[in-house]
């Protein structure tokens, strides 16, 4: 049981944007596997310039996210498992209706964002101590689903994502020991398309995972290996092409509830970044586990 | 169990070190962009505004590709001096989009424009083509009528100094300038229209009009309710423009001319508390220069007119737009 808790404990308790790795560090058994709905909302009114942060999102003030994300994870086997995530997003700002008028843009745009297909293959496992160390490998991709615009000078500042498709290689060491503490530690690489810098991706997850709860706490971190600065030599207000960095801490809680039902709760906060909101965010999700 | 706890630590120092690459010791030592400069700073959140309407902010991100130092020189309208127009973030609609790059396009010129090359006396051409006079009062440095607050912040494409009006320049002369306020080239509603028919209908337009080796001028120019009000004071009524041919031509004719001063053309940094005499004769009273602009009395007037709109440079001369007509003796 103690296992099957860590595998309800998917990766998907995400603040979309400012998203977590879109994987776990755990496998699922051979037929196995979760379904979660969860619900993220994350705002920000600071934004993560260079050299310094600025108070108010130009044009719109205020940002937030309202995000619906479908997630699911099925063993194809013990060591082969299968990730796809469906988010929709609904951006809103809070530009004054004089300044809509005086500029035509709106303060809102929503949309199916992008569809993300992972593969994780367990490469080894090995007994350490009272523990497991799993090395996990996984590629994937991420594409948009509908054709949200980016390419909207500042309008796009409200932009539900960067409208490139992403592969994504991410390779994971997880270390359990008996007594259900765990860390867990992923660093990856992001080729993108569509003119948005790739980036090094990183995780480190640290948590407990028991018969009747999880808990974890997460540092993340984004960082591109290219880009403009926004408002910097190079922007042509084309906002994909950013150098988006960010490091971002959160922490997740998951109760089971009943037979193979379970609810989540997390916060994230970004610390500190480049060319990003200074977000807080908050989710709460639903899991059905098979 | 110590293995097991080297190891947790092991992999948390490694991810750690991985997670927290970016802080902002990375950048915080980046001069930042003049548009950055602008987004950065609440007293300029007008100005950004302006930046965003006006299709500027992601030039002023990059270099200048025109001169060869890569670098603009912005003078930077504070939030007040957007105030002083009653412009703000909410209110700039009230202004054409051509305009408001025009005039943000006004306060930019190429190269990096530094406090120590700026003398009194001198001036610098502008992106929009029209020179800005630098004038010297009570030991303080103008640009045209305004006030520099701060000189030589730094920036990554140029240099920006802070100034306490906003400058506007039309690119026409006088009377271009009153008909672009006519035709809502400048505000979306009109302004100036009675002016406008005035001088067309005292046929004076020729003699405000720029020419070769023309003089310029000093004009105060009386908004729409200004002239509703004398109609008012008149026992007529002014509804239209054309409603000012009511009054006999030489009426208009006297009136008109009691508001053109040919001194050059004068911003209100270079007028002094006292009288001055425009080309009707009939001498003006300029009130003590507070806050960056001065009163104005015709000897017809029982109290002075106020100035809304101070220094517009034209082709051919300075107009200052005040809330009254100013009378002479009829």
């Amino acid at each position: 049981m103690k296992t099957k808790i860590i595998l309800l404990a998917l990766g998907m308790f995400s603040l979309h944007v400012t998203a977590q790795s879109p994987v776990s560090g755990f496998m699922q058994n051979s037929g196995e596997g979760a379904v979660s709905l969860s619900y993220n909302y994350e705002s920000f009114d600071k934004v993560l310039l260079v050299p310094s942060e600025i108070d108010g999102v130009p044009v719109f003030n205020e940002k937030s996210l309202s995000s619906f994300n479908l997630y699911t994870e099925v063993g194809l086997s013990d060591r082969f498992n299968v990730t796809l995530s469906i988010p929709y997003i609904d951006a809103e700002g809070e530009a004054s209706q004089a300044v809509l008028d005086e500029t035509g843009f709106e303060n809102s745009r929503n949309g199916l964002q992008d569809l993300g297909i992972h593969l994780k293959y367990l490469v080894t496992s090995l007994e350490l101590g009272t523990g497991n160390l799993d090395l996990i490998g996984s590629v994937g991709i991420e594409t948009p689903l509908s054709d949200y615009e980016v390419d909207e000078g500042l309008q796009s500042i409200l932009a539900i994502g960067n409208g490139s498709t992403r592969f994504n290689t991410i390779g994971i060491a997880t270390y359990k020991l008996q007594n259900g503490l765990f860390a867990t530690g992923q660093f990856g690489y992001s080729i993108r398309n569509n003119d948005v810098p790739n980036a090094l991706l990183s995780q480190l997850k640290v948590g407990y995972a028991g018969e009747n709860i999880y808990g974890d706490v997460y540092l993340g971190s984004q960082k591109s290996t290219s880009g403009v600065d926004i408002l910097g030599e190079g922007f042509t207000g084309f906002f994909p092409a950013a150098e988006v960095s960010y490091t971002i801490l959160g922490a997740n809680i998951y109760v089971p509830f009943a037979d193979k039902l379970g609810a989540s709760v997390g916060v994230g906060q970004i610390l500190a970044g480049r060319n990003i909101g200074k977000a807080t965010g908050y989710s709460a999700g639903l899991t059905y586990s098979f | 169990m110590k293995t097991q706890l080297l190891k947790i630590t092991f992999l948390m120092v490694l991810a750690l070190g991985i997670s927290s690459c970016e802080n902002e010791s990375n950048y915080e030592d980046e001069t930042p962009s003049i548009a950055n400069i602008a987004v950065s700073n609440s007293d300029f959140s007008t100005l950004e505004a302006a930046a965003v309407q006006g299709g500027l902010a992601v030039t002023l991100s990059n270099s200048n590709p025109n001169d060869p130092s890569g670098s603009y020189t912005v003078f930077a309208p504070t939030n007040s001096a957007f105030d002083r127009l009653g412009l703000n973030e909410e209110t700039l609609g009230v202004l054409q989009d051509d305009f408001l790059t025009s005039t943000l396009l006004y306060h930019t010129s190429n190269g990096d424009l530094l406090s120590s090359n700026i003398e009194a006396g001198g001036s610098a051409a502008s992106l929009l083509g029209v020179n800005r006079r630098f004038i010297e009062r009570d030991g303080e440095l103008f640009i045209n009528g305004s006030k520099i607050l701060a000189t030589d912040i730094d920036a990554s494409n140029g240099t920006v100094h802070v100034i306490d009006k906003v400058m506007i320049a039309t690119g026409g002369d006088i009377v271009q300038s009153a008909l672009a306020l006519q035709n809502s080239n400048v505000f979306v509603n009109p302004e100036l229209t009675f002016l406008v028919e005035a001088v067309l209908y005292a046929e004076l337009a020729e003699a405000l009009t720029a020419s070769e080796g023309s003089p310029s001028f000093t004009v105060f120019a009386p908004t729409d309710q200004a002239f509703i009000n004398l109609g008012a004071a008149l026992g007529l009524t002014f509804e239209e423009p054309a409603d000012i041919r009511q009054l006999p031509k030489e009426t208009v004719q006297a009136v008109l001319l009691n508001h053109v001063v040919a001194n050059g053309g004068q911003f209100t940094s270079e007028l002094s508390q006292g009288t001055i005499t425009p080309l009707g004769g009939d001498p003006l009273t300029l009130g003590a220069y507070t806050n960056g602009v001065l009163t104005v009395q015709g000897v017809g007037n029982e109290n002075p007119a106020n100035m809304g709109i101070p220094d517009v440079q034209a082709v051919n001369g300075v107009i200052h737009v005040i809330d009254q007509v100013l009378l002479p003796n009829l």
